[in-house]
């Protein structure tokens, strides 16, 4: 038999997937021979110094403990996950056995994309087990709520394009320098991403995963909106199809029609996919929690108010969720609170209870002081505020005190149980005796006209004496920026002074005197030197 | 016969012909060398990554304009520096290289030593073709990062062989980020400390040096399966 008698070369099979058995060996080849696990020492370091350690500074808060997934761990990963999956991709190319490779009877795609799958495998595997150390220990100390889901799924899916961005670079440019190169384009890229979504450069950056701290109460009140988590997951699904597409394009020359028409269905899809979740970013609106509704100038939105996709938005998602407070009784005034946030019930008593003590008995001193959600509280002008918007406010009949989640001390930003005390007296001061100007949305302090400034002055005196009554000494008002009013430094000398008279009065004497003055007090008709 | 016996050609038989006798040849060992260590691959790379200094500069890539933040981006990009450096060692040849090479140590350290300085080089010339200012830390900030790196690179290089020895600089930068963020303060931690810091500078030396010892002597290692 000679050559020219060979049977001539069947024509290449139509796509037709691995038989289990055979992609189930193929699998676990690639998952025994992957170097991903070798990094797992050094992935969990980095676990422990960065995202655990962040999220065990902020409050035992499902949503907000969450957010360290994709904000920290992602990162975290970026670069050993492209590194990896890019010197996996190389693997056939830097070893010239390309040729040996191609001549199996399996497309070289399919063995491409064991290799792949079996990075992605192990890389999930370490984010889930990292995850699984977080959510339990925050699950021992939580006071309410469940686990959220979405961030998981999402950083899974971040994890899977990058790891078919890093192993098709490698496998289309499979040089000794592709592995570092990509797992640094990559890492520059998601700094960018985070960078852009926390600047707000546009609303496509809501395709970011890596994005901004969300409010201490998101998903407490309301359910947190999924909207965003669902294009990113269409996004990134999309990529990783249109990425691996390429390479089946790429690598499927030698292989049957139906190969390579299951290879462009695959890409279109993942294009059509990706495009779909760019147009619906471009939709993306931050809207107040449990409303859906855009800001207005009445109501302007937190920085970190959830992002909503209209075209996705549930409106199951703007319904409160039912839950019962836990209240402590203070100076007669009982105090409520949030399950979610029940250990930090007797800081809120050991800082609301000497304020009530002190306005008990005269006119607008509030009845009831309960927890509402952050940026629910409509801004009047000269309340403390925290990042723009009213710590907290009274409000109704009878009065009751509003106050937010915003002051809970995150230990991640340098907050003290002390300073959420002292921010807290001062919130409800401000409340209860409003200086009257309005703050900017930036949070800076309100700066008053000259024409303004004189009526302001003997309210910002009695606010800053109200909380040295209550052992907030001028200099830590200054520290922590308690008085959100920032006068003429003449007049704000003469405040102070003022201040510290009024508070070295008998309480009976100043408590008449307030009682009797009050109302002229807040309409903007009492002068410094009237103040006793 | 055995080859003991030879010592001098035998009688009748032709002598071998003699090896050309090259013009240089200390030059063509030093081009052979820097071609199986893909030094001018090297070079262009380490020339890209100026170029990216550049771009993230110009466009502002850094999460801010001053302090830890600022760094982030240009740390990163050193670190990448410091890996291709430290890919650049892995030879193909291995071991009869080893055998035959008597100026290989040197060599080593030549390549080793001046690929820093061309790192060094190319970013600074990154840096300051986007901002006059150059970069937020200086360039004796560049420098004691991008050695101290270089030589974890090295040193990684020796452990792991030199394809997969851009995993210690990599690594260890994802740390230094973190430091940075978290405002640690050790020296170990130096892409952290102001360039000014003798205990940065001093750290960085030390892991250069010892980056560079252990290339000279002992070069990367030869992993089996590559």
């Amino acid at each position: 038999m000679t050559a020219t008698q060979l049977p001539a070369r069947p024509r290449a099979a139509a796509l037709r997937p691995p038989s289990g058995g055979t992609a189930w060996r193929l699998l676990r080849l690639e998952l025994r021979r992957s170097p991903m696990p070798w990094t797992f020492p050094l992935l969990a370091a980095l676990f422990a110094f960065d995202p655990y350690r962040t999220a065990m500074g902020y409050p035992a808060v499902w949503t907000i403990r969450a957010s360290v997934l994709p904000n920290k761990m992602l990162p975290d990963f970026v670069v050993f996950v492209v590194g990896i999956a890019a010197w996996v991709g190389s693997r056939d190319g830097r070893r010239h056995t390309l040729d040996l490779v191609e001549m199996t009877p399996r497309p070289r795609w399919a063995g491409q994309l064991a290799a792949w799958a079996a990075t992605t495998i192990w890389a999930i595997v370490a984010f889930l087990a990292a995850t699984a150390v977080l959510y339990g220990v925050t699950a021992a100390q939580a006071t309410w709520g469940g686990p959220p889901w979405w961030p998981v799924i999402v950083s899974c899916a971040e994890l899977a394009a990058l790891a078919a961005l890093g192993f098709t670079a490698g496998a289309l440019f499979p040089g000794r320098f592709t592995a570092p190169l990509a797992a640094v384009g990559a890492f520059v890229l998601s700094l960018e991403g985070f960078n852009n979504a926390v600047g707000r450069s546009s609303a496509f950056a809501v395709l970011s995963p890596t994005t901004y701290v969300p409010a201490n109460d998101a998903g407490v009140f309301y359910p947190y909106p999924p909207d965003v988590a669902i294009d990113q997951l269409m996004f990134l699904a999309g990529l990783t199809a249109v990425v691996l597409g390429v390479l089946g394009l790429a690598r499927s020359s030698g292989a049957g029609p139906g190969l390579r028409r299951g290879v462009a269905v695959l890409t279109a899809a993942g294009t059509a996919a990706a495009l779909t979740a760019v147009g619906l970013a471009g939709t993306a609106r931050q809207a107040l929690p449990g409303t859906s509704q855009p800001p207005s100038a009445t109501a302007p939105l937190s920085m970190q108010a959830p992002w909503v996709i209209p075209a996705l938005h549930d409106a199951a998602s703007d319904q409160p969720r039912p839950y019962t407070p836990v209240c402590q009784t203070v100076a007669a005034v009982p105090v409520c609170i949030h399950p979610a946030f029940r250990i930090y019930l007797p800081d809120v008593a050991a800082a609301l209870g000497p304020v009530l003590r002190v306005v008990a008995g005269l006119p607008g001193a509030p009845v009831r002081a309960g927890q509402v959600a952050s940026g629910s509280l409509v801004p009047r002008s000269g309340q403390v505020n925290v990042g723009g918007l009213p710590a907290g406010e009274i409000s109704g009949t009878p009065p009751a005190f509003s106050y937010t989640a915003d002051q809970v001390p995150a230990r991640a930003f340098a907050e003290s149980r002390g300073m959420f005390i002292t921010s807290l007296q001062a919130a409800l001061v401000g409340a209860f005796v409003p200086a009257g100007v309005s703050q900017p949305a930036t949070g800076a302090p309100a700066v008053p006209d000259r024409r303004t400034a004189p009526a302001v002055a003997p309210r910002v005196a009695v606010q800053e004496a109200l909380l040295i009554d209550v052992g907030v000494p001028l200099a830590t008002q200054r520290k922590q920026g308690l008085i959100a009013v920032q006068l003429p430094s003449a007049l704000q000398a003469q405040a102070d002074i003022v201040a510290q008279r009024f508070a070295g009065l008998p309480a009976a004497a100043r408590h008449a005197w307030l009682a009797r003055h009050l109302a002229a007090l807040r309409a903007g008709h009492v002068t410094l030197a009237q103040l006793p | 016969m055995t080859v003991t016996g030879l010592r001098t050609p035998a009688p009748g038989g032709s002598a071998a012909p003699a090896a050309p006798r090259l013009r240089w040849p200390g030059l063509r060992m030093t081009w052979l060398f820097l071609a199986s260590r893909r030094v001018p691959a090297t070079l262009a790379a380490l020339a890209l990554l100026g170029l990216v200094m550049r771009a993230a500069l110009y466009w502002h890539w850094t999460l801010g304009s001053r302090g830890a933040a600022a760094q982030a981006v240009p740390v990163l990009i050193e670190a990448g520096a410091a890996a291709v450096i430290a890919i650049s060692t892995y030879s193909p040849m291995g071991e009869p290289e080893r055998a035959t090479g008597r100026w290989l140590p040197w060599l080593r350290l030549a390549a080793a030593a001046g690929l820093t300085g061309v790192a060094v080089g190319a970013l600074a010339a990154g840096a300051a073709s986007a901002a006059p200012a150059g970069l937020a830390g200086g360039s004796l900030d560049l420098l004691r990062n991008v050695a101290g790196l270089a030589g974890l690179g090295l040193l990684a290089a020796a452990v792991t062989g030199g394809l997969l020895a851009w995993v210690g600089p990599l690594g260890y930068v994802m740390l230094a980020e973190i430091g940075l963020v978290a405002g640690w303060g050790s020296p170990l931690l130096w892409p952290g400390r102001p360039s000014h810091d003798l205990g940065g500078a001093l750290c960085a030396g030390l892991v250069f040096a010892a980056g560079l010892l252990v290339t000279t002597v002992r070069g990367a290692r030869d992993p089996v399966h590559e």
